[in-house]
């Protein structure tokens, strides 16, 4: 019997009142592999992450987590996913060791071995000298790798994401990048939710893009770029009085246009068009100086996936769902609130 | 690892379940200028004023010293509030930070999440109740009488039910609110009246017949009146009958928490 894949969705739903922010989303994920989760602000990406560790609850649909539903079986489901959210929902009682070895400890994890655990998982991310400090005292990049490093505690099976390089340094980014690169290497699924394209275009296998709360697509990185649209610009040496029907059987163009020396050829697979292009040019008798081949980026791709529906019901359920993009103010805004009503003393 | 942490594990108690007990105390235990001084000295100004001051004034109350009758209504008073105070501000306080999402992810059964934060909350009720009967028995012992304790069995099952009866509706008061102000109201408009007119600092039969008769209704008469019963071995509703009903009140509210955790309740979107 094969294994089943780390995450099979089916017409997930989530509905807040009126408002839809999951409209029968269907996904399979891997074992093993790196999957990212892209989408505008508000697509409905931290709302499906949360039915999936328990902390919205679906409307409809089924959702498993390497053959476990979420709900009926929601044990197994929670102790295999690792989770670094957006926001900061961290323990503040206690130093950040303490909130590892507590973190560990739900999941089973005997005192002995989470404290040799909570050790090593602060040295995979490089904030081990700060153990004994309360979150609250680190800074913004080490409170993303503390989020990174509570995932890691209980050893997951899929290691889910949620903007992990939201608002960090360069330096920090690549580091994370290296380590959960490592971490797939070594075997664990990976759900990566990310704004940043060429961050998915870098880590991972395949991706989904989610809009309004729908699937768009899912496909390789490479698969997508293949679907935009890429540039030729050609230098000529001295432009024809007319233009030759250049290209006119091609499926793949879809424009040629010439102003003054410079001759444009827009088409899919443009690097695959360019041989033929220079062959029918030198064939016309025309003399080239430069060529140069654009390609689609993946950011072109998904700002054009995304956008088709900004008049429809695109913000929808965004504001109530999800406001991925408020939530580190949010969660700025709401600490100042929460220390002053008790200070978290009682 | 702690002799407690090995002691848990030889017993066979879920690690998960035990490092959510121990989490939980511990944030109260490492915090005594906030848990445990203040109802200290609270209650020295209560032994003070109310029991030494104008408690020689009173005399005697059903046949002992006005300081010694009050002093099971405020060990009542301060493990409900306590137990109460703990199993709301601890639920709250995760829900408005979010941290509670580290309880809420973890593989632990909505039954054990739910006996996790009630028995630390009912343990913080005990202790605290144990703080005052200690200070009353200083205080009472050195400049009255012996303090006793006539029916220990009886003293010991009333203080651990009404601990956890206020444990298990903190726990409802912690998922209801939405604001600290509602958990200040829920301390000051609704549990504070109730203690008051609990019979704390009275006795039921000073009153006309028609209070004494609308005080039945209010729960904590029977634990004040179950309390007294296990230090004086005097009480003016049966004993028995009180602890049977402060039992059934404390499975119910519990049952009704963990369906609530099971619902998501003011935990879920």
């Amino acid at each position: 019997m094969s294994q089943p894949p780390a995450l099979d969705i089916e017409n997930l739903r989530k509905e807040y009142n009126d408002v839809t922010a999951l409209d029968g989303v269907s996904l399979t994920v891997p074992e093993g592999s790196f999957f990212g989760l892209l989408g505008p602000n508000g697509a409905g990406k931290t709302t499906f992450i949360n039915i999936l560790v328990g902390l919205v609850r679906k409307s409809g649909g089924t959702a498993r987590v390497f053959g476990h539903d979420v709900e009926d079986d929601y044990r197994e489901t929670r102790n295999a996913i690792g989770l670094a959210p957006q926001e900061f929902n961290v323990d503040r009682f206690f130093p950040i060791r303490e909130v590892l070895e507590h973190k560990a400890g739900y999941h089973g994890v005997p005192a002995s071995e989470a404290a040799d655990r909570a050790d090593e998982v602060l040295k995979q991310v490089g904030i081990y000298d700060k153990r004994d400090t309360r979150f609250d005292w680190l800074s913004g990049g080490m409170k993303r790798r503390f989020l990174l490093a509570r995932a890691l505690i209980t050893d997951p099976d899929l290691l889910i994401l949620d903007e992990p390089t939201a608002g960090v340094d360069v330096q920090l980014r690549r580091d994370l990048w290296e380590l959960v690169t490592k971490l797939n290497d070594q075997g664990k699924t990976i759900l990566l939710t990310t704004h940043y394209i060429e961050e998915a275009e870098r880590l991972c296998d395949e991706v989904a893009i989610l809009d309004s709360g729908q699937v768009r697509t899912v496909a390789t990185p490479a698969e997508l770029k293949d679907r935009g649209t890429d540039r030729i610009v050609v230098e000529l040496r001295s432009p024809p009085t007319t233009l030759p029907d250049l290209l006119a059987d091609d499926e793949r163009v879809e424009a040629v246009d010439l102003d003054g020396h410079q001759l444009t050829v827009t088409a899919r697979k443009g690097g695959l068009v360019a041989p033929q292009l220079v062959r029918e040019l030198d064939r016309e008798g025309i003399e080239i100086v430069d060529l140069e081949i654009t390609r689609t980026s993946l950011e072109e791709i998904f700002v054009e996936m995304t956008s088709s529906d900004e008049t429809g019901n695109a913000g929808d359920g965004d504001d109530a769902a999800d406001s991925d993009d408020d939530t580190e103010d949010d969660d700025r805004s709401r600490h100042e609130q929460q220390v002053a009503p008790d200070g978290g003393q009682q | 690892m702690s002799v407690v942490d090995r002691a848990a594990a030889a017993a066979g108690v879920p690690t998960g379940f035990y490092t959510l007990v121990k989490r939980e105390v511990l944030r109260y235990v490492r915090r005594p200028k906030n848990t445990f001084i203040p109802p200290f000295i609270t209650n020295v100004l209560y032994f003070s004023v109310f029991g030494v001051i104008l408690g020689d004034r009173v005399g005697t109350i059903i046949g002992v010293p006005y300081i010694l009758f009050i002093l099971p209504g405020l060990v009542v008073l301060g493990a409900v509030s306590n137990a109460f105070e703990n199993g709301s501000f601890s639920i709250f306080h995760g829900r408005w930070n979010e941290y509670i999402d580290e309880t809420l992810t973890s593989p632990l059964s909505y039954t054990q999440m739910v006996w996790a934060y009630l028995l630390a909350s009912a343990l913080r009720g005990v202790l605290v109740g144990t703080l005052i009967a200690v200070l009353g028995f200083g205080i009472i012992s050195g400049l009255y009488q012996p303090v006793p304790v006539e029916q220990p069995l009886y003293l010991v099952a009333f203080i651990l039910v009404i601990s956890l009866l206020f444990a298990s509706l903190g726990i409802v008061g912690g998922l209801l609110a939405e604001d600290f102000d509602d958990l200040t109201m829920m301390n000051q408009f609704l549990l504070r009246p109730l203690v008051f007119f609990g019979a704390v600092f009275y006795s039921l039969g000073d009153l006309p017949p028609l209070l004494q008769d609308i005080s039945l209704l209010n729960p904590m008469v029977y634990m004040v009146n179950g309390v007294r019963y296990g230090f004086l071995g005097v009480a003016e509703v049966d004993p028995q009958f009180s602890l049977a009903v402060l039992t059934a009140g404390t499975v119910a509210v519990t049952l009704g928490n963990v369906w609530l955790f099971k619902r998501g309740y003011g935990l879920t979107d």
